[in-house]
């Protein structure tokens, strides 16, 4: 399942809404990223993160499909937020629901990396008098 | 076509997308010729390469035929996750 979203979510209630329609998973592993309340040495207030919403969807499917078939992967989630966030939000959710850990912490670990790396979305971080729009180095 | 802006490039081309239909432009080198001369300022991040682009929603790193109906977006190095 994948959601864009500026909506805040129970991580939780979303795992638990996709666990309970397998009884053969026996493995989850999710991914949760936060705003931090620093970055470079500058104290962060909040983000504003901007999304190129048909895009991501596009990207976030064919991420998924790449995953499930280099994994056993029973089922997986990613939810992303956009728009206003202040330090402690959660920014995205990703979970791999699996038989056995390994395909699930693998397969999150996966789609994580190519997140950061392809996913258009970007940071406009905002600070005590200036704002930086920010690149993802890791 | 369409074009669309995201992040720092908007403040640059002042909008988030235009409509560009010139018989000038039939494939992503001629669409980056005129991107120059119609905003200077975007030439540095250009000559830097760090501009990325996306045909149809797909990411597209060599020059490729371009059409009326698609959909091209300009971006910076993305910051998700």
């Amino acid at each position: 399942m994948i959601k864009i979203q500026k909506e805040d979510f129970n991580s939780e209630e979303e795992i638990n809404k996709i666990k309970k329609l397998y009884s053969n998973v026996g493995a989850v592993t999710s991914f949760i990223g936060y705003v931090r309340d620093n970055n470079n040495d500058n104290k962060v207030e909040s983000i504003n993160l901007e999304v190129y919403n048909d895009m991501a969807y596009k990207q976030f499917e064919k991420i998924i499909f790449k995953a499930k078939s280099n994994w056993k992967i029973i089922d997986s989630l990613i939810i992303h937020r956009y728009g206003k966030l202040k330090v402690n939000s959660k920014i995205v959710l990703v979970s791999c629901f699996s038989e056995h850990r390994k395909d699930s912490f693998e397969s999150c670990n996966f789609i994580m990396d190519y997140l950061k790396k392809d996913a258009p979305f970007w940071k406009n971080e905002f600070y005590d008098k200036k704002n930086e729009w920010l690149i993802n180095s890791n | 076509m369409k074009i669309k802006y995201f992040a720092w490039i908007k403040d640059i081309t002042n909008k988030e997308e235009e409509e560009i239909n010139s018989e000038l432009i039939n494939n992503l080198d001629e669409l980056k010729l005129y991107l120059v001369k119609t905003y200077p300022n975007l030439r540095k991040h250009f000559d830097k390469e760090v501009l990325r682009f996306a045909v149809n929603k797909e990411y597209v790193s060599e020059n490729i035929d371009l059409n009326s109906v698609d959909e091209i977006a300009v971006f910076p190095p993305v910051s998700g996750g």
